[in-house]
């Protein structure tokens, strides 16, 4: 479970305004919201990448904020992050990346052959294909090729908890389909608290367990997919609707 | 009015920029030596870095020292020639190679072609979220990118200034028999008749400092980098700024600490 208590946070103007939020174990939530509006920086927080100035981050009883170095470290190996542009190492190949989310004493203990097996199996369950790209430098990749490195590289480790940071900007509709199917079977298939923040909203709803709606900082939804979709707030319709239209836009 | 409150202003804004910097480095420098100490530091990494900063470094570097050790020589000799007994020429040469142009203008070189890369290398993983990604993975930077460069320019910085000091000083014995005639046992004769020991030790501590400091700065630098590819660009200029200041303060601060 992942409980944010009250977090503030302002980069010289306000980003988030008190958020308090419970994600269950083994859901699928969305954070949807306008550009701007701390969906990002909230993921952040998650695992301590951004320090709120006020407020609280919880992993089961582990408190983020509160944290020692060390203890950051083990919350940190029990999550999985999902990078917006992938941020694979630029100076590693795909092996070197996936193989990185494994921890040195973890992959010591493994040994070679285990730790190829295990790369060479998130690859493949992410629909690459291994003989392809594991040689390859992540300049060598499609931009979809990098978010499923990316995604292959935060499963590896075999963590509880994955997070998207818009895992579907600047893909066209047929990868952003494919990634979006891929969430979901990763969610079944591993049993993992999926954070999905997105603009995709109409992918998004096809398969989250509720879906939160951030603007300017404060919480304005938190529901089921179908409650959203059918809301009456002038503020949920407002964003719905301009959302809608922009993914039917960018289909066309 | 005013321009008295925005004056205390400027210089209150500039000391807490430079108390944060200090702080900065002395925490990287500390994280640093720690992660060195308890061994998490891969030595994989250290090599590779000291192949990147040294050995690829050594052919500028020798233009460098051979271009000063060219130049002392000729202004040298212009200025003895009818004065001075022409081989006080080699101990100038060699003593102002060795004191203060070798480990000098190896550091000028360094700082190019070494610090702004690591720093525009290390803004680049900063702006593009691969330092987040290494935290994300339960690493840590410090260990994995800034101890290594570190490491690396404190080692490679004594070799370069070595071949610095010698390239430099053969380049001036040439250079004095081809513009003044001094031949080359009258210039070794010079240089043997005021040298001290000491100054290469001298010459080796400053090459050590600066070889500590380049890297350190360009690090602590690299790792503040925020806003795109725009800062990746601000954070080199200030970083290379910030690195001549700091390379030409300590040098000043050699001779009244370690000459006299």
């Amino acid at each position: 479970m992942i409980e944010y208590r009250d977090v503030y946070k302002s980069f010289d103007v306000p980003v988030l305004n008190g958020v308090s939020l419970t994600v269950e174990a083994g859901e699928i939530l969305a954070i949807v919201g306008p550009s701007g509006g701390g969906k990002s920086v909230l993921l952040k927080t998650t695992i301590g990448l951004v320090e709120p100035d006020s407020g609280d981050v919880f992993l089961e009883d582990v408190s983020v904020v509160r944290a020692t170095p060390a203890e950051l470290q083990r919350v940190r190996r029990r999550v999985g992050y999902v990078f917006q542009n992938a941020a694979l190492f630029d100076s590693m190949t795909v092996f070197e990346n996936v193989a990185y989310g494994i921890q040195d004493d973890e992959a010591k203990k493994l040994g070679r052959a285990e730790v190829a097996r295990r790369v060479t199996q998130v690859i493949e369950e992410v629909n690459l294909n291994p003989s392809v790209v594991l040689s390859k430098l992540p300049s060598e990749l499609s931009g979809g090729m990098r978010k499923r490195v990316g995604l292959a590289r935060a499963m590896v480790g075999e963590p509880e908890i994955l997070l998207y940071d818009e895992p579907v900007t600047g893909l066209d509709p047929v990868n952003t389909a494919a990634v979006d199917q891929l969430i979901k079977a990763i969610a079944d298939k591993r049993h993992v608290t999926s954070i999905v923040v997105t603009h995709d909203i109409e992918g998004v709803l096809r398969y989250c367990n509720r879906v939160a709606l951030l603007e300017g900082g404060k919480l304005r939804f938190v529901g089921s997919p179908e409650v959203f979709r059918g809301s009456s707030d002038p503020l949920v319709r407002a964003f719905y609707d301009r959302e809608a239209a922009a993914t039917a836009a960018r289909e066309l | 009015m005013n321009i008295i409150t925005s004056f205390v202003r400027a210089i209150g804004r500039a000391a807490i920029t430079t108390s944060e910097h200090a702080g900065g480095l002395g925490l990287l420098a500390w994280h640093s030596l720690v992660a060195t100490v308890r061994g998490r530091v891969p030595f994989k990494e250290i090599l590779a870095q000291a192949y990147a900063v040294g050995v690829q470094s050594i052919p500028l570097v020798m233009v460098t020292a051979i271009l000063s050790g060219i130049v002392t020589s000729q202004q040298g000799g212009y200025q003895f020639t009818s004065a001075i007994p022409l081989y006080v020429l080699g101990s100038v040469v060699s003593s102002s190679i060795v004191l203060e142009l070798g480990p000098v203008l190896t550091a000028i070189v360094f700082i190019g072609r070494v610090g702004a890369r690591i720093t525009a290398e290390l803004g680049t993983m900063q702006v593009s979220e691969q330092i987040d990604a290494l935290y994300s993975l339960g690493r840590d930077p410090v260990p994995v990118l800034a101890a290594p460069r570190i490491i690396a320019g404190t080692i490679a910085m004594p070799a370069l200034v070595g071949i610095a000091n010698g390239v430099g000083v053969v380049a001036g014995i040439i250079s004095a028999r081809l513009s003044v005639g001094l031949g080359s046992e009258s210039f070794l004769y010079g240089a043997r008749l005021y040298w001290h020991s000491y100054d290469l030790f001298y010459s080796m501590m400053k090459a050590l400092a600066f070889g500590f400091v380049i890297p350190l700065i360009a690090c602590h630098m690299g790792l503040l980098t925020r806003g795109g590819a725009e800062g990746v660009g601000r954070a080199t200029t200030a970083s290379v700024v910030f690195m001549i200041i700091a390379v030409l303060v300590s040098d000043a601060m050699f001779p009244p600490l370690f000459l006299n």
